[in-house]
């Protein structure tokens, strides 16, 4: 039996890039109040409380990315849940998967013995597990839900994406294009933070800014590693992009040779219409006055917005705001959110904990 | 240079017809294809935008392996028609499954498009045996923008001069039945491979024999896969219903963007195309065509489609072989996504 702070000591020894200590201290205390509430009991408000952690945790993780089920894994870990953790299925392009793994195998033998991974979906897991936690599409929420129970806790991360905004296209450096290069090339687009495109404020020189965000992007790829060749099906979807916007007639940025690693095409249509992602950025111009009939089509679905420079325009933030973001940050960063912050809203502790009060007077 | 004849005129059209239907060698195609991109190309805006952007024009243009393909889904977003404001005289509509707007192929007149199916299915020996022939599917006059109603039709009144029927669904299936039942000449099934489970369903355990010489002809099952019902096996129940053997089914493999169709014979059969249209397996991040034997994706050429675009690039995955290609299945409309939210994911959500 470990420690919460045996557990954290344990994790950020074997992940110090991914799970710095100091930053999962601060991610118990900020959602748990307490370094030990999980270990012993603690004050708050003049009552005794302690945490309780469900005794299993089933992880149903996507084949897109596999940092969430990373993350999700961690999170059980540390408040010492078992954690049962459906792999996704093996498909043309298995990394996510194999990184899952490998990331379990690396786990200190006292945090590995508490993960158990399926491959094969397991509803006896499902059944005895007193929270789930389920990445991807809504349709596999929905599928999941009907077969969860009252009393089990069921958290669900549906689809979400993922945007920049640039309030001032006139004006973005080279560094604030490079930030926004990030934005886009980080895990090829794959997640829900992933942007799928840049929201520029009009009026802006589109030429300009689409060559500045090529420009950078070309910059960022070189200094990344190298991806493996992309499977038919992804070099298919980035070359119809391609062509379809070539043929519409909208303006197309494209790699040196044409090669396959990032694409930015201006969408004179404003309406938000999912990227094929694999590095295929679209540009659409709007005004703080329309973001919302721009954005209506993902209204409740955007996870992160992405911002160039320091300020927000009171009325973009609040379109914002109306449309259901959950996360705001600098450009360059939405792809690396804190430990503590709040995926889909929810704090990833503190939802999976239960709470026991003693509230006798002390010494009874 | 070209002088590109002038395709709106019926007379230019049937002397096309005739060039597509006599000798085609190489050369001849090459010519015949470098006139049809030249003339496309200053007609179709968005053709002509999109072989701007691959630095193509009627000048560079090195062969016909090198022209720039249309993807498939453009026809859903912008009207490929190379007639200006001529109204066309058949407009042929796509599924919506996609977008949920149908794709739409114009054509100025159906005759180059019934000229080639006509041939394209004599050139295999669908008519030889002149078999009685039914089609499980909607008549023309009920289903104008169906392409496939149309090339049934147009076979109907090529093949003993309307001599076939057509039979919708399930109302008339016991019809269907009784027909084929009491048949004692050949005769010729043609249908979707979806219209063939459905009729494959209402018939349960009964086996019709169907006379020596008789034939079936599915399409829209080169999916791989139509309802649940995997192609070995639709094959299969087909020869066990029907008393068919493998090589008297027919694959017919076309589209409504296309004019022209390839055909397979038996289950694992190879597709081959007529002479005037070619079938390039590409490999999509060059466009060019992949080594035989192994995967990429279909791209037309298609010296029949006067009144679009000749260029069609799909999403049907395929293996190039020596003789023909070997359709392997359509490419997930997207990619594992996850928690990502993608184009399908929010039609569903509307």
């Amino acid at each position: 039996m470990t420690t919460t702070r045996e557990r954290i000591d344990l994790l950020a020894r074997a992940f110090p890039q991914l799970f710095p200590r100091p930053e999962l201290v601060r991610l118990v205390r900020t959602q748990l109040g307490h370094i030990s509430a999980l270990d012993n009991w603690i004050e708050r408000k003049g009552v005794r409380v302690r945490a309780r952690a469900p005794r299993t945790i089933h992880h149903i993780c996507a084949g897109n990315l596999s940092i969430s089920a990373i993350t999700s894994i961690a999170h059980g870990l540390i408040v010492g849940s078992r954690n049962t953790v459906k792999l996704p299925s093996p498909r043309e392009d298995a990394t996510t998967r194999r990184e899952i793994i490998a990331f379990v195998q690396a786990l200190p033998k006292s945090l590995r013995v508490l993960v158990e991974l399926q491959s094969e979906r397991d509803d006896a897991a499902l059944q005895e597990a007193e929270v789930i936690i389920a990445f991807g599409n809504d349709a596999t929420m929905t599928a999941l839900r009907a077969k969860v129970r009252g009393d089990q806790r069921f958290i669900a991360h549906g689809h979400a994406v993922s945007l920049l905004w640039i309030d001032d296209a006139d004006r973005l450096t080279s560094r604030q294009a490079r930030a926004c290069a990030v934005d886009v090339l980080t895990y090829d687009q794959m997640g829900c933070l992933s942007s799928q495109a840049i929201y520029f404020s009009k009026p802006a020189d589109v030429m300009r800014l689409g060559g500045r965000i090529a420009l950078a992007l070309e910059q960022t790829r070189q200094t990344m590693e190298a991806k493996p060749a992309r499977p038919l099906g992804v070099r298919a979807r980035i070359a119809e992009a391609r062509d379809v916007a070539q043929a519409l007639g909208h303006a197309v940025w494209l790699p040196p040779a044409r090669h396959l690693g990032w694409t930015v095409i201006h969408d004179p249509d404003p309406t938000f219409v999912p990227s094929p992602l694999h590095g295929v950025i679209y540009l659409r111009a709007s005004r703080p006055g329309s973001l919302t009939r721009d954005l209506a089509g993902v209204r409740g679905k955007i996870s992160t917005v992405g911002v160039t420079g320091s300020k927000l325009e009171p009325q973009v933030r609040q379109a914002f705001l109306d449309l259901g973001v959950s996360r705001f940050c600098g450009a360059g960063q939405m792809q690396f959110p804190p430990l503590g912050w709040h995926h889909d809203g929810r704090a990833s502790l503190g939802e999976l904990v239960t709470w026991i009060d003693d509230e006798r007077p002390h010494g009874l | 240079m070209f002088s590109p004849r002038e395709f709106s005129r019926p007379a230019v059209r049937r002397a096309w017809i005739a060039a597509l239907l006599g000798p085609l060698p190489e050369q001849r195609f090459e010519e015949l294809t470098r006139e049809l991109f030249a003339w496309q190309m200053a007609r179709v805006p968005a053709f002509r935008r999109l072989c701007a952007g691959h630095g193509v024009t009627p000048d560079t243009l090195r062969s016909w392996r090198e022209i720039p393909a249309m993807p498939q889904v453009l026809f859903k977003r912008a009207t490929l028609y190379a007639h200006g404001e001529r109204t066309p005289g058949a407009v042929y509509e796509t599924s919506g499954t996609t977008t949920g707007e149908p794709g739409r192929q114009r054509l100025l007149s159906t005759d180059i498009y019934e000229a080639v199916c006509v041939a394209g299915a004599r050139r295999i020996g669908l008519f030889a045996d002149a078999p009685e022939l039914h089609f499980i599917a909607s008549p023309p006059r009920l289903a104008p923008h169906s392409s496939l109603s149309a090339m049934f039709g147009f076979w109907n009144r090529a093949a003993e001069a309307g001599r076939g029927k057509f039979w919708m669904g399930a109302a008339d299936f016991a019809l269907l039945r009784d027909r084929l039942v009491t048949a004692r000449c050949p005769v010729a099934l043609a249908g979707t491979a979806f219209g063939f489970v459905h009729f494959l369903d209402f018939l349960g355990e009964r086996r019709l024999a169907l006379p020596r010489g008789s034939w079936l002809l599915e399409t829209g099952g080169f999916k791989g896969r139509s309802r649940e019902i995997p192609k070995p096996e639709l094959y299969a129940a087909l020869t066990r219903t029907f008393g068919v053997a493998d090589r008297a089914i027919w694959n017919e493999y076309g589209m409504s963007e296309l004019s022209s169709q390839a055909y397979a014979r038996g289950h694992a059969g190879l597709h081959q195309t007529p002479p005037w249209a070619r079938v390039l397996i590409v490999d999509p991040a060059t466009g060019r065509e992949v080594a035989p034997g192994r995967e990429g994706l279909v791209r037309w050429i298609d010296l029949a489609n006067v009144d679009s675009v000749l260029a069609l690039q799909t999403l049907d995955r395929a293996v190039r072989t020596a003789t023909g290609f070997r359709l392997l299945g359509r490419l997930p409309r997207t990619e594992p996504r996850g928690c990502s939210l993608g184009a399908d994911d929010l039609l569903a959500t509307r």
